[in-house]
């Protein structure tokens, strides 16, 4: 299993050059059942990595653009009036696909946001009360734009709390960015691509790392690490319970990337300024700098 | 993070401060205690302003005004007064330049000495507990100045954890600790509050409203009986000497030696006497006080002087004989007894002729006298009419409303006039009997004024007019406070509601004076005597053997706390980590050390480079620790294996 996930970072980092730490972290997220949230200026590349993995993981994709007029039902779907069988017959919105790229959602309004965010949660939506499940494996991929940009809605920390990791990638070394302006159109690469990773065999692999071990030393270490968020003064609250879980699945998720079956304090540490970073409100926003003071201060037994 | 400049400790400490110096604004000048507070609110300005805060030359110009307002108020910094003042403004000042935590650490200390200076004015147990808390508070700032993770729940429960540990100790150190007294030189002579007590003279037709004080002027814990009330005569001033307005003590007791031998019977009461500070060197002995010890001395009027300091709380074990002969008198005495101011009117001869003054034995012109009073339109009074001119005749003849003092020196007037030898008594009478602690409390409310009349073969005997016309302030010993100025009483004809709360307030206050008492007798007044004899009563009767009973208490008390907090946090220890910490010790010593967020795989990729040739072992002995510590079938196998690993590596 481990070498179908190096074959698909090897094929997604032909695409996306010289960001292998965010494609892994990318893939780490989705192994680990979790929705990724990619944050930076436009055009970057964060629609060409959400196209590369639903492509490689073989995934029906559907991208949704947020503007500042889209509507809950232009999301999920509505019901529409039969005219030839006299009944109302629901519509699927675009959500109902197995990977979605939700392209800078803080640009939509509050309402449609927690639509999204809503069946992000319970994998299903309720439209005029009936319950349609969503498909699986269900990924959504939500780019933002840095919230100092006009007109954007930044997300509560509420909302935030549902994206398992946040990832910044950043502009590429002069050294790749060089390859890409030589290169191919990526949009014709993406095209090429085969599926190397089936939705069966992601399932079974998200299945395996359930089953990754957690001992009662990296335990100590995880709580050390939330209580330390909850009690230092550098944070203006600590994480949650549910941002410890996400932690510890996000750090089984790169334990088995990593081919060990047994969680080490590194896993922690590689996967935390993903996991905590959106989730710890500070004064800064880059988060490996948010998180530095526990991977300083936090001492590893 | 620079401490000096974290706001949550320095609203801290200057919180901590503010409650400390609080209670000297009770007892420091105006001018003193506003300057420290203007610093204080600059301070406390300056957390969220630091640009506000005062540059080195307004500093020093400060400094300078601090000194001024020191020099202005007490001349110097010598004295008690003078020396907390300084404090005081030095703490003030010091807040001014927080730079380093070194700093926080100085003002913290500066601060437990102005806490400590308190118990130089006031040593109530309320003071003590007020303290107390704020020594608690203080040490809450230390704490939280020390921790990492600033809680101000958690440092003030760590500090009263702390308080409550030392506490032990201090009573041991308390009780067995050889109290040393300071030589007299060293205390500072610093002006006291001018305290309301018994005068040596007596004016009584210049008073016209009594003010009864509550204050407490001396507690008696007797060993046996205890005296009927209306034998709770406190002997004071005698007052002899009288210009017909004014009465004072003769300034000549040199007759001392010339008295008679006095001779007692009856039952003694021996009891313990506790004066509250004040200004007079009298002692107020139950009359008539026997037996006494050094510095108190019994003068030529049979009142008990010492030449100790009474201006700190002073405690006397005496002896009183209700029952006495003073015998014959002395020339001086005499001539002092009979003493007047000129000759009397006719109006007053003409009430002595009619009462049998100069027709009849002694006995029978006061019996008459007292007759008089009582059935005469007479009352007693704590608010009388002014007397400004010939205050006796007034009394006699017109307002005939009066208190004790008014009583008394009319008395002791017509007995002179009649040729019979009397003087003037003041003192106290009657005290409030506390249940809870079984011993009378004697208020300034109790102030009294009696009379002494020489009778051929008695002595000197007592009489007390009061007690002719208002017998329940004697007898019965009614708080002469709740009588109206009609001479009736006030009896609380409430109904029974307010009754039993009435009583509940009393029972109160008598606890709450027990509680007091017992502060003062075995807290604020244990001093080498009283530390000696309450030692001597477990057998420890020299200093040495006192100093090896607190040595060998300190040792337990610390060997008891030593073990609780030994066994307060039984940390598993995990034998894996163990060893792997020896491992560290190892490479610590070439300079290679773990940071404390580091993982064990990360410290091992680092070291690698520096350890080429020790590589191979670093990464076995790192995978054995992350197999057995972080594994999942953590074994005794591996665990050996890891041991032997880490036993053979060396550098």
């Amino acid at each position: 299993m481990q070498n179908d996930i190096q074959r698909l970072l090897n094929a997604a980092n032909q695409i996306i050059l010289g960001k292998e730490r965010q494609i892994r972290l990318a893939v780490c997220c989705l192994l680990a059942r979790g929705h990724l949230l990619i944050e930076d200026i436009p055009g970057v590349g964060k629609t060409t990595l959400a196209h590369t993995l639903a492509k490689l993981l073989g995934m029906n994709y559907q991208r949704i653009q947020f503007t500042s007029d889209i509507l809950p039902a232009d999301i999920i779907g509505a019901s529409v009036f039969d005219s030839r069988n006299h009944e109302f017959k629901f519509n699927p919105g675009p959500l109902f696909n197995q990977m979605i790229l939700a392209d800078e959602i803080n640009r939509s309004t509050p309402k449609a946001q927690s639509a999204l965010l809503e069946a992000m949660e319970e994998h299903q939506v309720t439209v005029e009360g009936i319950t349609y499940q969503l498909p699986e494996p269900f990924f959504v991929i939500a780019t933002q734009n840095p919230s100092h940009q006009i007109g954007t809605f930044p997300l509560p920390e509420s909302q935030l709390d549902r994206f398992l990791m946040r990832i910044e990638l950043g502009y590429p070394s002069p050294q790749y960015e060089r390859q890409l302006l030589i290169g191919q159109n990526r949009h014709q690469l993406i095209e090429t691509l085969m599926t190397v990773l089936a939705p069966q065999q992601l399932q079974d692999i998200q299945q395996a790392i359930t089953s990754v071990h957690v001992s009662n030393a990296l335990l100590d270490y995880c709580q050390a690490i939330i209580n330390f968020t909850r009690d230092s003064t550098e944070y203006h609250c600590g994480l949650s319970p549910r941002a410890g879980l996400a932690l510890l699945t996000a750090a089984k998720a790169w334990t088995f990337m990593d081919n060990r079956d047994a969680v080490i304090p590194e896993d922690l540490q590689a996967v935390l300024a993903a996991v905590a970073g959106h989730r710890l409100r500070s004064a800064n926003n880059d988060s490996e700098a948010i998180v530095a003071p526990i991977l300083s201060k936090v001492p590893v037994h | 993070m620079n401490r000096a400049q974290n706001k949550d400790i320095l609203i801290f400490l200057l919180s901590s401060i503010g409650l400390i110096v609080l209670p000297h604004v009770l007892h420091l000048h105006f001018a003193v205690f506003g300057f420290f507070c203007l610093l204080l609110a600059w301070r406390f300005v300056g957390i969220w302003k630091p640009e506000y805060l005062p540059t080195f030359p307004w500093i020093f110009l400060l400094i300078v005004c601090g000194t001024a307002i020191l020099y202005i108020q007490h001349r110097g910094i010598l004295g008690r007064d003078g020396g907390t003042s300084l404090f005081v403004v030095a703490l003030g000042l010091k807040l001014m330049e927080i730079k380093t935590e070194r700093d926080l650490y100085l003002i913290n200390y500066l601060a437990f000495i102005v806490a400590a200076s308190q118990f130089l004015y006031e040593q109530s147990i309320l003071m003590a507990a007020y303290i107390l808390f704020v020594c608690g508070v203080l040490l809450a700032t230390l704490v939280f100045i020390n921790s990492h993770v600033a809680n101000t729940t958690v440092a003030l429960k760590k500090a009263t954890v702390i308080i409550a540990q030392a506490i032990p100790m201090a009573i041991v150190v308390f009780i067995l600790f050889p109290r040393v007294e300071p030589p007299r030189w060293l205390l500072f002579n610093d002006r006291q509050e001018a305290k309301m007590g018994l005068s040596d003279t007596m004016e009584p037709g210049s008073i016209s409203d009594l003010g009864t004080s509550d204050e407490l002027v001396f507690r008696v814990k007797f060993t046996g009986v205890i005296p009927q009330p209306n034998q709770r005569y406190w002997r004071g001033p005698v007052l002899t000497q009288t210009n017909g307005k004014k009465w004072w003590q003769a300034t000549d007791l040199s007759y001392l030696r010339n008295l008679d031998k006095v001779s007692y019977s009856g039952q003694p009461y021996q009891y313990t006497l506790m004066m509250e500070p004040q200004e007079k060197d009298w002692v107020f002995a139950l009359d008539m006080p026997v037996d006494f010890s050094s510095p108190l001395q019994r003068n030529a009027n049979y009142q008990l002087i010492t030449s100790d300091n009474l201006r700190k709380r002073s405690e006397f074990k005496l002896t009183s004989y209700p029952n006495y002969n003073t015998g014959d008198l002395t020339k001086t005495e005499l001539q002092d007894a009979l003493q007047l101011p000129g000759a009397p009117s006719e109006k007053i001869k003409q009430l002595v002729i009619q009462l049998h003054g100069y027709d009849s034995k002694p006995k029978d012109f006061i019996n008459a006298l007292l007759r008089h009073f009582r059935q005469e339109d007479f009352h007693y009074t704590l608010t009388p009419p002014l007397m400004e001119d010939k205050p006796i005749e007034t009394f006699l003849f017109e307002t005939r409303h009066g208190f004790c003092s008014h009583y008394a020196s009319a008395f002791v007037y017509l007995m002179r006039v009649a040729g019979i030898p009397s003087r003037v008594v003041t003192g106290y009478q009657g005290g409030t009997f506390n249940e809870v602690g079984n011993f009378l409390e004697i208020k300034q409310a109790d102030a009294h004024a009696w009379t002494e009349v020489w009778l051929d073969k008695e002595g000197w005997v007592r009489f007390d007019p009061t007690a002719a016309i208002a017998p329940e302030r004697i007898e019965k010993n009614i708080d002469i406070s709740r009588l109206t100025q009609d001479g009736l009483i006030q009896f609380s004809a409430a109904n029974e509601g307010a009754h039993a709360a009435f009583n509940f307030l009393k029972q109160a206050r008598q606890l709450w004076g027990h509680v007091d008492y017992n502060w003062q007798r075995w807290v604020i007044n244990y001093n080498t005597a009283n530390q000696s004899s309450f030692m001597s009563a477990f057998g420890i009767k020299d200093m040495k053997t006192m100093v090896y009973w607190m040595m060998g208490f300190v040792g337990i008390i610390t060997a008891i706390l030593s073990l609780f907090l030994l066994y307060q946090k039984p940390k598993p220890v995990n034998r894996t980590l163990l060893v792997f910490n020896k491992f560290l010790k190892k490479l610590a010593k070439v300079g290679l050390t773990k940071n404390p967020g580091e993982g064990a795989r990360d410290f091992a990729e680092r070291i690698k480079p520096e350890l080429p040739e020790q590589a191979e072992t670093i990464e076995a002995i790192t995978s054995a620790f992350i197999a057995q510590h972080y594994g999942s079938r953590p074994t005794e196998v591996k665990f050996r294996r890891l041991c032997r690993l880490v036993a053979a590596f060396k550098i």
